[in-house]
């Protein structure tokens, strides 16, 4: 390939160059116009620190950071009021809650969550002071008690009407080897004690032989106010193996409701009015059959005004409780030194893999928000440089 | 002339003396490579006004102890670019040419005279990027590693630059007998 040779481009560019005249005082120019001027220290600020470790420790600061923020948004509890804890049989759970005071569930249960026995299944509808025998009971009148049960006031919503919720939980509870009746006794005692009673209870006992493992479902009612408490002293009764809450806002739907029984009483004080002004049978059978349509109007959604009352007065906490059927095995024969390392490695191996693959998802998330914020960094640094030059 | 002397002052915070070194080491070969980039002396003398005023501004920004001349170049380098980018484009191109026929009018020695104008123009065919290495390299005199400091790029890149300046140069008509032109040249010189 022919290129042009050095020592004559040197050459003829030196000697072109030459034939461009210098203006005469165009320096001095320059130089009393530069002395006029400070120099801009601050124009160019250098936030990228010289030096190799400068730069490191710039870098390691960004990945903190972003890690940091990841971390964070991946911690926060969604907008969504419902809360769930599942706790598998052997596997320590986690979860986010946010009205639920604890988030960890005990490991080691292996009890099933229910398990059909084959004798004794009981059902009745004893008051609330008989959990042995399984309970339905009426709910306690209002003051009945003479305690401080009361539902603590809600606060205002934005039509100035009490925010109204409906509270529902359900708590799956592994007993283990404990019997059934002392849990059935407690669970009422604190239903009854916080002023709420024990709705329904289904529970299916085993032999005596204890080969079959009982198991039941309690449908505790508990005032609003006394929800929290209530979930945490029956989480204490036995090992959670799962846990659900969920708090639904009916305001909107309760301002609604009354609204439409306010008018509907205004139409029917209307329908009163004009029968008593009324002559003749036509017209009084006719302002009849309107004020009869009113009235079951009225009374149709009266009712599911006070179905949202209880259900916003108490809340539902619905408790399933499970046995184990059978004595754990006895503990195998004790390893050797050697198979017990052995038997440590295979697991802290299968441990270190798990934890891989868990941040693997997380750390390229990272490490990709990380490449493009290097990529657009650089190439406005280095334009931003040329710029200032 | 063939290299600068070199404005090899250090960075710090600068007296008036020091740009008067500026000035006095670097004004002469920075305004006729900027006249060689652009082709135009009054864009030249604007452009290297204007980079040595910048460059004085920013004096801090520079490291204490480096050499000042790439740095100084790679200002003006960057002037340049800006006037072809923003300001020339606009304006009569014919402004370069007026220049050329000046060259071609002076009262020197119209061989020299007519092989510069077809320099210039040779120049001037190159690409922005190829004319920039190849003024640096053989009429300022800068190392390899000097240019790609001066314009922000790998030394690879500004030899690959060199080589393809330096080709496409060879084909054009107004250079390709300048092995002949230099040889005369040198025996003129001679005698």
């Amino acid at each position: 390939m022919t290129m042009i040779d050095e020592d004559p481009l040197r050459t003829v560019l030196a000697r072109a160059a030459d034939e461009f005249p210098v203006t005469d005082g165009a320096a001095d120019r320059i130089a009393a116009a530069a002395s006029t001027g400070d120099p801009k220290t601050g124009s160019v600020p250098s936030i990228v620190p010289r030096g190799r470790w400068g730069r490191v420790a710039l870098v390691a600061a960004v990945v903190v950071v972003a890690a940091g923020g990841v971390t964070l948004l991946d911690g926060t509890p969604g907008p969504s009021p419902e809360h769930r804890i599942v706790a598998g049989p052997s596997t320590p759970a986690t979860g986010t809650s946010g009205a639920v005071p604890s988030t960890t569930a005990p490991p080691g249960s292996n009890a099933p969550l229910v398990t059909p026995g084959t004798a004794g299944t009981a059902t009745s509808s004893a008051g609330a002071g008989q959990p042995s025998n399984g309970a339905t009971s009426a709910p306690p009148s209002s003051g009945q008690n003479g305690t401080a049960t009361l539902p603590a006031p809600l606060p205002t919503g934005i039509v100035g009407q009490p925010t109204k919720v409906v509270t529902t939980g359900s708590i799956d509870l592994a007993l283990g080897h404990d019997p059934l009746e002392p849990a059935v006794t407690r669970l009422t005692a604190i239903a009854t004690g916080a002023g709420g009673y024990v709705a329904k209870s289904a529970l299916q006992v085993g032999p005596s032989t204890g080969t079959v493992p009982s198991s039941g479902t309690l449908v505790l009612q508990v005032p609003q106010a006394a929800f929290d408490s209530v979930l945490t002293q029956v989480r204490s009764i036995g090992t959670v193996t799962s846990m659900t809450s969920t708090s639904t806002d009916v305001t909107g739907q309760y301002v609604d409701l009354q609204a439409r029984i306010d008018a509907l009483q205004a139409s029917r004080q209307q329908y009163l009015t004009i029968l008593s002004k009324a002559t003749s049978i036509g017209d009084i059978l006719s302002v009849q059959n309107q004020l009869d349509t009113i009235q079951s109007q009225i009374e149709e959604l009266q009712g599911q005004l006070n179905l949202l009352d209880s259900q916003t007065t108490y809340a539902t906490l619905t408790v399933s409780l499970s046995q184990s059927g059978h004595r754990p095995p006895p503990p195998a024969a004790t390893p050797s030194g050697l198979g017990r390392a052995w038997h440590q490695s295979v697991s802290g191996f299968t441990s270190g893999v798990e934890w891989l693959v868990r941040i693997a998802g997380r750390t390229l998330f990272v490490l990709l928000c990380l490449a493009v914020f290097a990529v657009v960094g650089r190439w406005a640094w280095r334009a931003w440089r040329r710029q200032m030059l | 002339m063939r290299a600068p002397e070199g404005v090899t002052g250090v960075g710090g915070k600068g007296t008036q003396e020091d740009i008067e070194v500026w000035l006095a080491e670097g004004y002469v070969t920075s305004f006729r490579t900027a006249c060689l980039i652009l082709g135009n002396r009054a864009d030249a003398e604007e452009a290297v006004q204007e980079a040595f005023l910048r460059a004085w501004r920013f004096r801090t920004s520079l490291a204490p102890g480096s050499d000042v001349r790439p740095w100084l170049y790679r200002v003006v380098v960057n002037t340049c670019n800006s006037k072809l980018r923003s300001e020339i484009p606009h304006r009569d191109r014919r402004a370069g040419d007026g220049d050329l026929d000046r060259l071609a009018a002076s009262g020197d020695d119209p061989a020299h005279v007519d092989q510069s104008g077809d320099v210039v123009r040779a120049l001037q065919s190159l690409a922005v990027h190829l004319r920039v290495v190849i003024v640096l390299r053989y009429y300022a005199d800068l190392s390899e590693r000097e240019i790609a400091t001066a314009i922000g790029r790998r030394p690879g890149t500004v030899k690959s630059r060199l080589h393809e300046a330096r080709r496409q140069l060879a084909l054009h008509p107004a250079l390709r007998s300048l092995d002949e032109q230099a040889g005369h040249t040198d025996s003129e010189v001679a005698e």
